[in-house]
């Protein structure tokens, strides 16, 4: 009986204590305020990134290519699935050993599959070479696209 | 001396000039509201944002596109005064919190 006793006392301090060190664990990270520009995007992912020389009203690539013209306007379309209070998407065009030609940034609210479009021009035309596209999500590296701009 | 200065010396190629490269972007999404409200209102109950600062960008534009005021760029300025000393100098990928309006 004694014996039965103790070890229902012991079962129930170790019971207390696993219950103590859960309680004691910190709080996770996702909880710091002022990120909510950012929140609920985890459903969001870019399903696709195309290059070329024009778009449509859809956003999407009406004349579709990886080498373009000194003079061309270059497009990419970035589809996107999913949905989420705010997303940002970000281009970072690159030439050769990684010069940055420019980059730009555009938030979206979207709600199922959505295309954003960046665009580059250059008025005195590109210089012929090896070029390179990076597609962000939320500052995550999703998509590397590579372009070839060949003197005419 | 003049040799070894030529062996020594890796021939560099000219970089290329990006700087009159024109940029834009669309899209078939929606677009965060920015706030239509004027004057400081320190203290109202907006959400905090967070802007990713893009090339060309400026405070003053920023402010422009979140507040409807390019004027306002100083909140965006006090906000972030651990990382922009210079308000004219910004640069692309700083993580900027705009504060709720």
């Amino acid at each position: 009986m004694m014996l039965h006793q103790s070890r229902k006392v012991s079962l129930s301090l170790c019971l207390a204590s696993i219950l103590l060190m859960a309680a004691c664990q910190e709080k996770p990270a996702d909880s710091t305020p002022g990120t909510t520009g950012t929140a609920g995007t985890a459903a969001v992912r870019v399903s696709d990134v195309t290059l070329g020389r024009a778009i449509g009203t859809d956003k999407s690539i009406s004349d579709r290519t990886e080498t373009f013209r000194p003079s061309d306007t270059i497009y990419a379309s970035v589809a996107t699935d999913g949905s989420a209070q705010s997303a940002t998407l970000r281009a970072v065009w690159t030439f050769e050993d990684g010069q940055v030609v420019d980059q730009a940034t555009h938030t979206i609210v979207p709600t199922s599959r959505e295309r954003t479009e960046f665009h580059i021009s250059k008025p005195d035309g590109w210089p012929a070479g090896k070029y390179k596209l990076e597609v962000f999500l939320n500052d995550r590296s999703v998509e590397t696209k590579n372009f070839e701009v060949r003197a005419q | 001396m003049g040799i070894f200065d030529k062996v020594g010396k890796k021939e560099e190629k000219p970089r290329a000039d990006f700087s009159n490269v024109k940029s834009g972007s669309s899209t078939t999404a929606a677009e965060p509201r920015p706030s239509t409200e004027s004057g400081p209102t320190a203290g109202t109950t907006g959400r905090d944002q967070t802007y990713v600062v893009a090339a060309g960008d400026s405070l003053s534009k920023i402010a422009k596109r979140y507040y409807g005021d390019a004027n306002q760029w100083r909140r965006i300025h006090e906000a972030n005064r651990d990382q922009i000393e210079n308000p004219d100098l910004i640069h692309p990928g700083q993580q900027l919190k705009i504060p709720g309006a």
